[in-house]
């Protein structure tokens, strides 16, 4: 006896055991077919009794198991049923020799036998037998059932007739010594007659008589009478109690438990077992009332039980409440038995079944404490050399029962030693896929999932070391089954999952190996169907690089749509009743995919700041960044970045064209790493922060690109009301000097250009400013209008500089240097004064005057320039963009007039104007006034030029003082510079001229 | 409490994975037991558990806080020296100071535990032992 039959449960002891064997050649879907059909007959109503014979079918069981029937006659092959197919009336007597042959085989313990044939006929199959049945096909075999009835129940006259013979036989002294096989040799010469000592005599008979008292308390059992049975195995306890038999008294208790158990609980402990018959044909309805769930504490006898469900023999009942055991002593008997059997070491098998036996038992009356204790010691019950298959077939039958009494981690524990045991390394041909299949049943008992969703939420489940092992073996195993996919799926699945307890190297390790598999196959986000219909959900990569922050980025400045004003203010929509509420900006909080206060424009890129970070503790290169949108066509554009080792916050951008017009939103982005594609959404993300996803995508725009003849400037202007200044220009000018600023504007967009606005605003207001300081003519322009894209138009703006130098101290103070104060200076002219009553004020300061020499008095004027256009279909819907053109013009000194006073001409119609003229300029220039010839100055130099004009009555003016401007003196001024280094630089600029002492003198 | 562990250390380092196992498997026991006991006294119940299970060379101890944190402890099975009542001390000892861990207005219930007194703590138990 050697193969432990792990399916057992207690009540098999009640049935009569059938192998179901094919001989000759079968063909095994045939063969099943017919088994199902036999096996589907287990439990048989005697006719003319209220017995129940329960029938055990197997296809296959060792000879030397059988050796054991005398110890516990359900193990006794008692039936044989061969199944052969036989085409020709010629194979018969051989197919016939066959027969018996295998009927020799258990010849010893067979109560009878039957032989169905299929496919014979003919006159051989018209001769009637009884242990022959023919069959023209295994289709056309209706009477199967019919037959194998009738063999139970010769089986059972035979059963029967043995029980009576042996319960009757009580002559003592005949009764023969029942042996299981390993103690045949020790009783071999020891005579039973000749023994010497009376007293081992008496040992010897008592022995006999126990042991028989047992066999037939087994007999009774499979018979169906479970009063009698109960009997006889106290009386068999009894006796062999007293003789010390231990291995046979193990067996009576075992029996006697077994017997209390199929009492107890008549709904089977088997679980599989018990549905498995119940799913039997015929017997179904019956059998689905016994076999219903939690229908086992309810005491319904089967011996009793008729068809009609009517228990006839209630002082049975009784009877039988006293011999059985309670469900506390059934336990205790079978820790007794099983500690009996341990004495034994060619009991090992018994001993492990009366475990699993025992196990099941317990699960029914849910004692797991107990039941594991059972199978602690079942786990050390060591048999001999076990084939890799019985090895693995009993790890996952100690699984099945850790699994049955609530024990899932150690369930698990035990499935996954059986998978391992499927591919160990002496196993020829490693079955990888049953491997797989097992460690996939493990998870639960481990409490992983293969869904990586359930891992994003709050900390991490379950024990992570031991799940790492365990995906390193899914992984390892799915790529010996030859399946890259999954190997890649569930190595992702580890790295997504365990980031956080790999150490560096295993992060290396698990990367490398996943960098090959997916050179193979790349990891996809497709859902993964497994054989067996378990799904694995694909494995986004959020952790690689981590995500912590989405911000959707407004368009630059230059390229932001503006709504005309009159559409502006329908926007602002109150939600509520309050001018300002608090709940409000509480409730936006809340709301994740707020939506953003600013437009993206169709056609136009658009941008999405992610910051990430790489936990990595080498490079992270991520291919094929891109966005996940909804809600409008978008085209994203996918960036590819490497991220350095454990790289801190990372700011990445990445962009997109939306093609239509509506709501977007930013669900999610898409990434590639190590050859893993995964589409991570945001909503799965923890710790992520956005400001809202959602932005409105409005109709194109067009795009205008402007460009000036004057060099970029370095100064940044501020932007005074939050308008960001797209380009900057710088020119540096003389005061009084005129430039013309050639605007080049291009259409780079899509859309035609069509309206344009310009609108110029001064920043620098500390500087009086006379005159206008920027003209020009927009009807030039708009008459080139609608620009094309990629047509340019021009655009003049005169700039024009005039400011009041007058009012710097240093100057005037050097100049008049002489100590004589300018106000002191005798006037000849009633008109004319110099008007610098700061100045006289100042005291000459030594110092101020030392540092006069400095020309640092260079003033800077600032303008902003905006252009407002639109065009194309944005321009329908009312929107504009702004453009805006930052102007930084500094301004220097040029020409002073120090002095001025008047001198009577010739003609009393005519004056000299007398000017001290000053040079501010480093360079030499000249003066050239009306009828005058050039006064050449040289830098710094002061002169004093004569002008002839005519006189002009000043009175004539007095009430219009603004008007008086116009009358001042024009004075043209021709300014030639000339380097000294021989470059020559003529610039001929024509400067209307107010002076300003001439204005205060005229206010 | 949510079965997954806060803190694990082993002595000797070596083959670190099947004490895992152990650990693991044994909280079935643990589970089992507490469940047993759960419905009755569950206010004066006895927090230590007791030999959960033995195996050929190791001893399975467990050990349970009134907030179901569990203290699972795995000796020699060859170190008779140990006898109840220090397994018995030891968890006490244990239990006191993961009291203190979680004192710590810093640590987050759930977490995995990084104190150094705690490792301290522990260490000194081990080296008691061996």
């Amino acid at each position: 006896m050697s193969v432990p039959d792990y399916m057992q449960c207690a009540e098999d002891h009640q049935t009569l055991l059938v192998v179901v064997q094919p001989i000759g050649i079968v063909p095994e879907e045939s063969f099943f077919r017919i088994y199902k059909r036999i096996s589907a007959v287990s439990q048989v109503n005697v006719r003319d009794s209220q017995r129940v014979l329960y029938i055990r079918y197997r296809h296959h069981y060792p000879p030397e198991n059988n050796e054991w029937g005398d110890f516990q006659t359900h193990r006794k092959v008692v039936g044989l049923i061969t199944i052969t197919d036989c085409s020709s009336a010629k194979d018969w007597p051989q197919t016939f020799e066959k027969f018996h042959l295998q009927k020799e085989m258990y010849g010893s313990t067979l109560y009878d036998s039957r032989l169905f044939v299929f496919g014979l006929q003919g006159e051989i199959a018209e001769q009637p037998r009884t242990d022959v049945a023919f069959y023209p096909s295994y289709d056309e075999c209706e009477t199967v059932e019919k037959r194998i009835e009738d063999f139970i129940e010769s089986l059972f006259i035979v059963l029967e007739s043995k029980r009576l013979d042996r319960a009757t036989d009580k002559s003592g002294d005949k009764i023969p010594l029942l042996c299981v096989p390993f103690e045949k040799k020790d009783f071999v010469g020891l005579d039973t007659d000749s023994s010497l000592l009376l007293g081992l005599k008496r040992h010897y008979k008592k022995r006999c008589q126990g042991r028989m008292r047992k066999h037939v308390g087994d007999l009774c059992l499979q018979a169906g009478m479970l009063q009698d049975s109960l009997v006889h195995y106290h009386m068999a306890v009894e006796l062999l109690r007293s003789v010390n038999d231990f291995l046979w008294l193990g067996a009576a208790l075992e029996g006697l438990c077994s017997a209390s158990v199929i009492y107890h609980y008549p709904g089977g402990t088997g679980g599989k077992v018990g549905s498995r018959r119940a799913q039997g044909g015929s017997l179904s309805a019956e059998a689905g009332n016994r076999h219903r769930p939690g229908a086992q504490e309810v005491l319904i006898d089967p011996g009793a039980l008729t068809s009609n469900g009517i228990n006839a023999d209630t002082s049975a009942e009784i009877g039988r409440a006293k011999n059985c055991l309670s469900p506390e002593d059934i336990i205790d008997k079978y820790k007794e038995a099983i500690s009996y059997y341990g004495k034994y070491k060619n009991a090992g098998v018994i001993e492990l079944e009366a475990c699993v036996k025992a196990v099941r038992v317990l699960a029914i009356q849910k004692r797991s404490m107990e039941a594991s204790e059972f199978l602690q010691n079942a786990v050390y019950i060591n048999l001999r050399q076990l084939s890799e298959e019985e090895k693995i077939q009993r790890y996952s039958i100690l699984s099945e029962l850790y699994e049955r009494i609530g024990f899932h981690r150690k369930s698990a524990f035990f499935k996954r030693i059986a998978a391992m045991q499927c591919a160990a390394p002496s196993i020829p041909e490693p079955g990888w896929r049953a491997c797989y299949k097992l460690l996939l049943e493990t998870l639960p008992g481990y409490s992983l999932s293969l869904d990586p969703k359930d891992f994003s939420k709050g900390t991490h489940r379950g024990w992570a070391a031991v799940q790492m092992r365990l995906l390193h073996e899914l992984v390892y195993a799915s790529r010996r089954m030859g399946n890259p996919a999954l190997s890649v799926r569930h190595l992702s699945f580890l790295l997504q999952t365990m980031l956080d307890f790999l150490s560096d190297q295993e992060k290396k390790d698990v990367t490398q190996s996943l960098e090959s598999y997916t050179a193979k196959c790349p990891g996809t986000m497709e859902f993964i169907t497994l054989p067996d219909g378990l799904k694995l959900p694909p494995v986004p990569f959020t952790k690689l690089p981590i995500v912590r922050s989405v911000k959707l980025l407004n368009l630059p400045t230059s390229l932001r749509p503006h709504k005309m004003k009159s559409l502006l203010a329908q926007n602002v929509s109150t939600k509520s009743p309050f001018i300002y509420s608090p709940i409000i900006a509480h409730n936006r909080g809340e709301e994740r995919t707020k939506k953003i206060d600013f437009q993206w424009v169709q056609g136009d890129v658009c941008e999405v700041q992610l910051m990430v970070y790489n936990p990595m503790p080498f490079e992270l290169r991520v291919e094929n960044m891109g966005l996940l949108t909804t809600g409008v066509e978008f085209e994203s554009l996918p960036a590819a970045l490497s991220l350095p080792a454990e790289s801190g916050l990372y700011p990445v951008t990445l962009v997109g064209v939306p093609q239509t017009t509506g709501q977007i939103t930013v669900n999610g982005y898409h990434t590639s790493v190590f050859g893993v594609f995964s589409d991570c959404l945001l909503d799965n993300l923890p710790g992520v922060k956005t400001n809202g996803c959602t932005v409105e995508v409005i109709p194109a725009l067009p795009r205008l690109q402007i460009s000036t003849s004057l060099p970029r400037s370095a100064h940044t202007l501020q932007p005074s009301s939050g308008d960001e200044i797209s380009t900057n220009v710088s020119v540096q000018l003389y005061n009084g000097e005129t430039q013309q600023l050639i605007i080049k504007l291009e259409n780079i967009g899509t859309e035609p250009l069509e309206t344009l606005e310009v609108t110029s605003k001064t920043v620098n207001t500390k500087e009086k400013l006379y005159g206008d300081f920027l003209s020009w003519k927009l009807e030039d322009t708009l008459s080139q209008f609608p620009l094309k894209p990629g047509k340019i138009a021009t655009f003049t703006v005169n700039i024009k500089v005039k400011l009041d130098f007058s009012c710097q101290e240093n100057l005037l103070q050097d100049l008049n240097d002489d100590g004589i104060s300018v106000s002191g200076l005798p006037l000849s002219s009633p008109f004319r004064q110099v008007v610098k009553p700061r100045v006289e004020a100042k005291p000459v300061n030594p110092q101020e005057s030392s540092k006069a020499g400095d020309f640092s008095h260079v003033k800077t004027l600032e303008a902003i320039l905006n252009f407002k256009y639109s065009g194309g279909p944005g321009h329908v819907e009312g929107y504009y963009r702004n453009l805006s053109l930052g102007l930084h013009v500094e301004v220097e000194p040029s020409v002073f007039f120090t002095r001025v006073s008047t001198l009577p001409a010739t003609s009393t119609r005519q004056c000299h104007l007398l000017l001290d003229v000053f040079n501010s300029t480093e360079h030499e220039l000249t003066i050239s006034a009306r009828n005058n010839e050039d006064l050449i100055l040289h830098a710094g130099e002061c002169q004093r030029m004569a002008i002839q004009v005519d006189k002009f009555n000043f009175e004539s003016f007095p009430e219009s003082p603004a008007d008086g401007t116009q009358f001042a003196n024009e004075k043209q001024l021709e300014e030639e510079r000339q380097q000294a280094k021989g470059l020559e630089i003529n610039s001929k600029l024509d400067i209307c001229w107010k002076i300003i002492s001439f204005h205060k003198y005229l206010l | 409490r949510a079965n997954y562990p806060l803190y694990i250390r082993s002595i000797p380092t070596e083959n670190e994975l099947k004490f895992h196992y152990t650990v693991h498997t044994s909280l079935d026991v643990v589970d089992e037991k507490i469940s047993a006991m759960g419905k009755a006294l569950v206010d004066q119940r006895e927090l230590y558990l007791g030999l959960l299970y033995p195996t050929e060379d190791y001893k399975v101890y467990g050990y349970v806080t009134n907030s179901k944190v569990k203290f699972v402890m795995v000796v020699d099975s060859s170190n008779t020296a140990l006898r109840d009542n220090e397994i018995r001390s030891m968890f006490r000892k244990l239990h006191n100071s993961y009291t203190d861990i979680m004192c710590n207005p810093f640590y987050n219930p759930g977490d995995r535990i990084h104190s150094r007194a705690f490792d301290n703590m522990v260490n000194s138990m081990m080296m008691q032992v061996c």
